[in-house]
């Protein structure tokens, strides 16, 4: 299968530069013999915002999966900013993951701590004895909207409002990458566009997003990267893509 | 340094806070822990009392007088006498002449004047009194005794081959039932805790996916948990003593006088109680640790 693949320079990118995350014929064959992916190639820039499209079990959250290691791949190579992943020493997989700002559809907030507590454990667990924990979960929580909701508990919250307190939490640590596992699967449409717009103005302040999704009416609107997955392979991988190309009904 | 210090004071700080929030499930665990402790701290201490009774018996048992004929020359005796002190198997040998038995015998009750009296002499014989080292060792001894020239034909020894045995028996059989009960009692407390420990761990599963999320070394996610099963296997041990030291007051009030009194062991029961502490608090660490590594592999 031809594989049309997305042309450099990517918005904002230098093609002289090294990718932040680059894929080089990457497979995943869990214990089971389930095939997930198969060959991947694929590279990301920095300030790049990539939309990850395909069907449920396409591919797209064990990609997110190996990136962080959280899963090992099975053949081929990843680097995340010059470094090998699939390499990687266990012991190094912390500093690794440091890099990323991760949400997950779930948002995975703990439900005994305040949505301010939620943020600050991202910062304690990663800098601990860090100064002034409190003003950097103030001030990452405006950047959310939710600088009034601090004391508030996750029960207490809508999920668009849950999912953004997931995003202060990924951002407060300040991360080069930022991955989304289908941030917007829990969500309205209204709010799902809010969390959207709230990635976007997250990638124009730098930082490169990777978005996991379904939602094909953000894909369209948005209109940025997209590389779509099926049956672990990339099939499509273009600047300013849509989530279907015109006659493609298999995703 | 400030990092490390930062680092102990947020486990110790969630280890607490996880202890109150998750109170169900800690609660649960330190009750099922403390029982556990209970049950072995009540199997040693029965095992360690009741091997202190049938000891006392066995050193009272370890007794065997070796009956001397009369008329047997005093250097012979000596000589004798010399002869089962250099023996390893024993510990003391002391001679006790006729007058010395015909005394003993008075001082315990019995009616021997009257014997005296009828055969005009006295019929007690002198006697070598042996002190044993291990009761396994009279037969051996009363079967040298026996080929003396200088013991009576008659009555060789008091031994009796009833009655050591069955202590012996007693002993071996109470050792190995309290053996293999607190060994049994140790694996399931093991089996018991640690599954406790994976439940409450468990339930706690988000959380440490955030913790490895967001880049947490694999001891930063470990030493909360290790703390919290440390705190609980404390006040298991704390549960348990109080128990075991209440219920070892009562036992020993409600029994004294009796003929089965059951003696006071102070210096064993602290050594026990602290032995219950150091047992909680390692088993809920290690049950921490082995809780928490299947959700840190990846």
């Amino acid at each position: 299968m031809s594989v049309a693949l997305a042309q450099r320079p990517a918005v904002g990118g230098d093609p002289s530069l090294r990718p932040v995350i680059s894929f080089h014929g990457v497979g995943k064959t869990y214990a089971s013999g389930t095939v997930a992916l198969r060959d991947i190639d694929l590279a990301i820039y920095q300030r790049d915002f990539v939309f990850l499209v395909g069907a449920s079990g396409a591919g797209k959250s064990t990609l997110v999966r190996l990136l962080i290691r959280d899963e090992q791949a099975s053949s081929g190579r990843i680097f995340v900013d010059g470094q090998e992943v699939t390499r990687m020493k266990r012991r190094k997989l912390p500093k690794l993951r440091r890099k990323f700002g991760i949400v997950f559809q779930d948002y995975k907030l703990l439900p005994t701590l305040t949505v301010g507590q939620n943020v600050a454990f991202a910062l304690q667990v990663t800098h601990p004895g860090q100064r002034h924990i409190r003003e950097k979960v103030e001030e990452t929580l405006w950047i959310v909207g939710l600088e009034d909701k601090i004391e508030k508990f996750p029960d207490e919250l809508s999920g668009g409002e849950q999912q953004r307190v997931a995003i202060a939490r990924a951002l407060v640590i300040r991360p080069r990458i930022f991955l989304a596992d289908e941030p917007t699967g829990n969500l309205d449409p209204d709010t799902s566009w809010g969390i959207v717009q709230l990635l976007l103005q997250i990638n124009h302040r730098g930082t490169t997003v990777l978005m996991a999704t379904h939602n094909r009416e953000v894909v369209d609107l948005v209109r940025r990267r997209v590389i779509a997955i099926d049956g672990g392979r990339v099939i499509r991988d273009e600047q300013e893509g849509q989530y279907l190309r015109e006659g493609e009904a298999t995703i | 340094m400030r990092r490390f210090f930062a680092a102990l004071w947020f486990a110790i700080a969630s280890s607490l806070q996880n202890f109150r929030r998750n109170l169900g499930v800690s609660v649960a665990g330190v009750c099922t822990m403390g029982l556990i402790l209970v049950l072995v701290g009540t199997t040693v201490l029965a095992t360690h009392l009741l091997t202190n009774v049938l000891h006392d018996q066995e050193s009272r048992a370890s007794k065997l007088k070796i009956y001397i004929q009369d008329g047997a020359s005093l250097a012979g005796i000596v000589n004798f006498q010399h002869q089962l002190q250099s023996d390893s198997r024993v510990l003391a040998v002391s001679f006790e002449n006729k007058d010395q038995a015909y005394q003993e015998a008075q001082s315990k009750g019995t009616d021997i004047a009257t014997a005296v009296n009828a055969l005009g002499s006295n019929p007690l014989p002198a006697s070598l009194n042996v002190d044993v080292r291990q009761l396994r060792y009279l037969v051996q001894l009363d079967a040298v005794a026996r080929t003396d020239p200088l013991v009576d034909p008659t009555q060789p020894t008091d031994y009796n081959a009833d009655v050591t045995p069955k202590i012996q028996t007693a002993i071996t059989g109470i050792e190995i039932v309290g053996g293999v009960l607190s060994g049994m009692l140790l694996v399931i407390s093991l089996v018991i805790i640690m599954n406790t420990i994976r439940t409450a761990v468990y339930a706690r599963r988000t959380e440490i996916e955030i913790m490895k999320l967001v880049g947490a070394t694999d001891w930063f996610v470990r030493w909360p948990f290790i703390l919290e099963g440390v705190l609980g296997g404390v006040f298991a041990a704390v549960l348990s003593s109080a128990i075991l030291a209440l219920a070892y007051k009562v036992a020993v009030g409600a029994t004294h006088g009796d003929l089965f009194a059951i003696p006071f062991d102070g210096p064993f029961t602290a050594v026990l109680i602290a032995a219950l502490f150091a047992g909680g608090a390692v088993v809920g660490a290690i049950g921490s640790y082995l809780g928490v590594r299947r959700f840190l592999a990846a």
